[in-house]
């Protein structure tokens, strides 16, 4: 059956007259979702509808709580309806803009700006709900930026941040929704005095969506880009919140890149300072990178066979070498460096044995530890020179790489000879 | 092709009608809610029947006209009649025409100041007007302007620099410097290098060990560490070892047969996995990452330009011989 050719364009038009009046005399919804009309009967109830009355707004619009749901059956004529009237209103605001001369010289002041002001709200109702549709509209969302830039208020830049998430929650990998955020945070940089806040509060809702979205790439991306906007204490903050996180959703490797990107940033802060001739942060960066293999470790050992841990463990052991022990190997092996490479060959020689070859997570431990030591092997060239490879034995690494995964035979191949490490 | 002999073999001509069919379906929600990128689109569903052999089943005229109705006056494209210009539209009208030998109905001068116009000053690229920057969009532009032969309308050394900013220590890159290292953004960086012929700047052992490390037990290739296996990824994985020189550390058999699992027999169309609902998207993927992979029937595609390569050969070298007469 083709629900929609039910609705007319006229009910279509009531509906979405509708739908924006529930959203502007509830400001505060912060969450929209779509619903089949056979949940409408319950939802309904639940507000005190018993007997749902059998007229178009009650089994098509739901709202309480500052939440909003639409029926999935009339998602269509909205839209169409939506699209109608947003793309009739930005034809009139471009029409009216061309008469006021926006980009002329010498112009007579505007005398049609009462009537601009209304068609822009217009632009700014209807773009709103087409958006609450169709979240991938981009044309749409530059209208909105166009008008806000004109209006310079800084609560109407607000207003985009609270639009953009409510989008985020039915649509919470919509690249537009979260480009609309970077271009709010760029727009207000330097010119507001609570952008540590608004930066610290956007952090948040990242989490709060990768809660219920994970691996979400999008999310993550925004987190990151958000870094270059902290201040140092923020970012101290942001490292010590996100553990937690990371330690539960081991598996999401996007959260444990969100802590990579924190360290460099850390590790950026202090060379600049250093530069200033100041030390102290140095020993502290150095601390916290003990810390972090440390825990990393523990979760190895706790989830066995997880991808992201390993990964996570491959560049902290790389940074750790390369900012804080590469002047101490080859010295001796009674320093900070020849402790560290004693605990990753007792980790590496723990983690490769399979006690249960039946149990596909050993199997998959052994294969991340041994790829681990060959990548740290191959990334830091100066483990040559002091006998590394000898203390693997790398005869049964192959055998070990070649079980676990047979698929990528030429590159054990490759990393295991002559030209990368020597087999015995 | 022996190897493939006890594999289910490419359903070339249900591709082609699913293919055909998709434009004929649009009074859906979901496809109305789609009709802003249908410039993308029509990239996917033109260049896989062109790697099928049947571009010729489509009305030429009918589509060039189209195209030029999305052009703005900035020289961008929009992804459809009436929707803004954005970087991303812009390449893929130049594919389109590129595919159908119509690169001459454009005014070059005026799409190629379009793209030009995007670059920053640190080398970066913005995807238009409203400044969002993305190594994609470094991509687009640099292919765009290359296939239009008018990249020396860009600071190329910025444009590489921006990139080469991007790398991660594990060899991948991202969306921005510091970003996750996605292989979606690797094709694009390693994309971008190849064709400004600065691949020098990665570490191919390390990069092809990152994206050699996402082919799963199945077969099929997946985008970031612990993500499941998707067939867009055969393609943007596989392009990426194919310019870095280091393909052969995959199992290329198991992929194939996995992107053939992922086919519908009975209606034609490829998906993201097997028994998944196919769409477009995907479809091209799937049949692109075939080529690729060099399946027995199918048009071999430039990793790079992600253009069938008889079609990147006649921009480039089919040009000078007609100078030449
Ligand atoms: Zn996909």
């Amino acid at each position: 059956m083709n629900e929609h050719e039910s609705y007319s364009e006229e009910k279509a038009a009531y509906l979405l007259n509708h739908l924006e009046l529930i959203l502007e005399s509830d400001p505060l919804i912060d969450e929209v979702g779509f619903i089949h009309p056979s949940q409408f009967v319950t939802l309904n109830e639940e507000i005190g509808q018993s007997v749902p009355s059998a007229d178009d707004i009650s089994t098509t619009l739901w709202s309480k709580d500052h939440k909003l749901g639409i029926s999935t059956h009339a998602l269509l004529p909205l839209f169409k309806a939506a699209k109608r009237e947003f793309v009739d209103a930005v034809t009139r605001y471009k029409e009216l803009s061309d008469q006021c001369g926006e980009n002329g010289v010498g112009n007579s002041p505007c005398t049609v700006s009462s009537s601009h002001s209304s068609v822009e709200s217009e632009v700014m109702k209807h773009s709103r709900v087409l958006l609450l549709l169709s979240c991938d509209f981009g044309t749409a969302w530059h209208s909105r930026k166009k008008i806000v830039l004109k209006m310079h208020s800084f609560s109407v830049f607000m207003d985009e941040l609270h639009l953009s998430a409510l989008v985020l929650s039915y649509s919470p990998k919509c690249e537009h929704a979260w480009s609309h955020r970077r271009w709010v945070i760029k727009s207000i940089a330097g010119k507001c005095s609570t952008l540590q806040e608004i930066v610290g509060k956007d952090s948040e809702l990242v989490e709060k969506i990768a809660e219920r979205s994970k691996m979400n790439y999008r999310a993550w991306n925004h987190r990151n880009w958000l870094v270059s906007h902290m201040s140092t204490d923020q970012v101290l903050h942001e490292l010590t919140k996100s553990r937690n996180w990371a330690g539960l959703y081991v598996a999401d490797n996007s959260c444990f890149h969100y802590r990579r990107r924190l360290m460099l940033r850390i590790l950026e802060d202090s060379r600049h300072r250093q530069e200033n001739g100041s030390t102290g942060h140095n020993v502290e960066i150095h601390q916290l990178l003990k810390e972090e293999l440390e825990w990393n470790e523990m979760l190895i050992k706790r989830f066995i066979g997880r991808e992201a841990l390993w990964l996570h463990r491959r560049f902290l052991s790389l940074v750790l070498i390369k900012h804080f022990l590469s002047d101490q190997i080859g010295t001796s092996m009674d320093n900070d460096f020849g402790i560290f490479l004693d605990n990753e060959l007792r980790l590496l020689s723990s983690c490769s044995t399979i006690p249960d070859s039946e149990f596909e997570d050993y199997q998959a431990q052994a294969l991340h530890s041994t790829t681990y030591m060959l990548w740290l092997v191959k990334q830091v060239p100066e483990f040559d020179g002091i006998g590394v490879q000898e203390k693997l034995r790398t005869d049964k690494m192959k055998v070990l790489l070649n079980d676990a995964c047979p698929d990528r035979s030429f590159l054990w191949d490759y990393l295991i000879s002559e030209h990368c490490l020597k087999e015995n | 092709m022996e190897i493939f002999g006890d594999m289910g073999e490419l359903a070339a001509e249900k591709h082609v009608e699913y293919i055909l069919s998709v434009e004929k379906k649009k009074d859906s929600f979901e496809s109305v809610v789609m009709e802003h990128l249908r410039m993308n689109g029509a990239y996917w569903g033109l260049t896989t029947l062109d790697l099928l052999g049947k571009l010729h089943a489509v009305d030429v005229d009918q589509i060039v006209s189209w195209i030029i109705k999305c052009q703005h006056d900035s020289g961008g494209f929009g992804g459809n009649i009436g929707h803004d210009p954005h970087v991303l539209y812009t390449l893929s009208a130049v594919q389109v025409l590129a595919l159908f030998d119509k690169l001459d109905v454009l005014d070059i001068e005026k799409v190629s100041t379009y793209v030009a116009g995007l670059q920053n000053e640190d080398g970066s690229f913005s995807g238009d007007m409203w400044g969002e920057i993305d190594t994609r969009f470094s991509y687009i532009a640099i292919c765009c302007l290359s296939l239009l032969h008018r990249l020396d309308k860009i600071n190329v050394e910025n444009a590489v620099s921006y990139i080469v900013s991007c790398k991660n220590l594990d060899g991948g890159f991202g969306c921005m410097p510091g970003g996750e290292s996605h292989a979606g953004q690797i094709f694009c960086c390693v994309g971008a290098l190849a064709i400004t012929g600065a691949l020098h700047h990665i570490d191919k052992d390390l990069l092809g060990w990152w994206l050699c490390e996402r082919q799963v037990k199945s077969g099929g290739l997946n985008g970031r560490p612990e993500k499941l296996p998707d067939v867009c990824y055969s393609w943007w994985v596989l392009s990426s070892l194919i310019m870095i020189d280091r393909v052969h550390w995959i199992n290329k058999e198991k992929l194939v047969k996995y992107i053939l699992d992922c086919q519908d027999l009975d209606n034609g169309g490829i998906s993201d996995r097997p028994d998944d609902a196919v769409d477009v998207y995907h479809t091209y993927f799937g049949v692109a990452g075939l080529s690729l992979l060099e399946y027995t029937g199918l048009k071999a595609i430039d990793p790079a330009y992600a253009l069938p390569v008889d079609v990147v050969n006649r921009i480039f070298i089919g040009r000078q011989s007609k100078k030449e007469s």
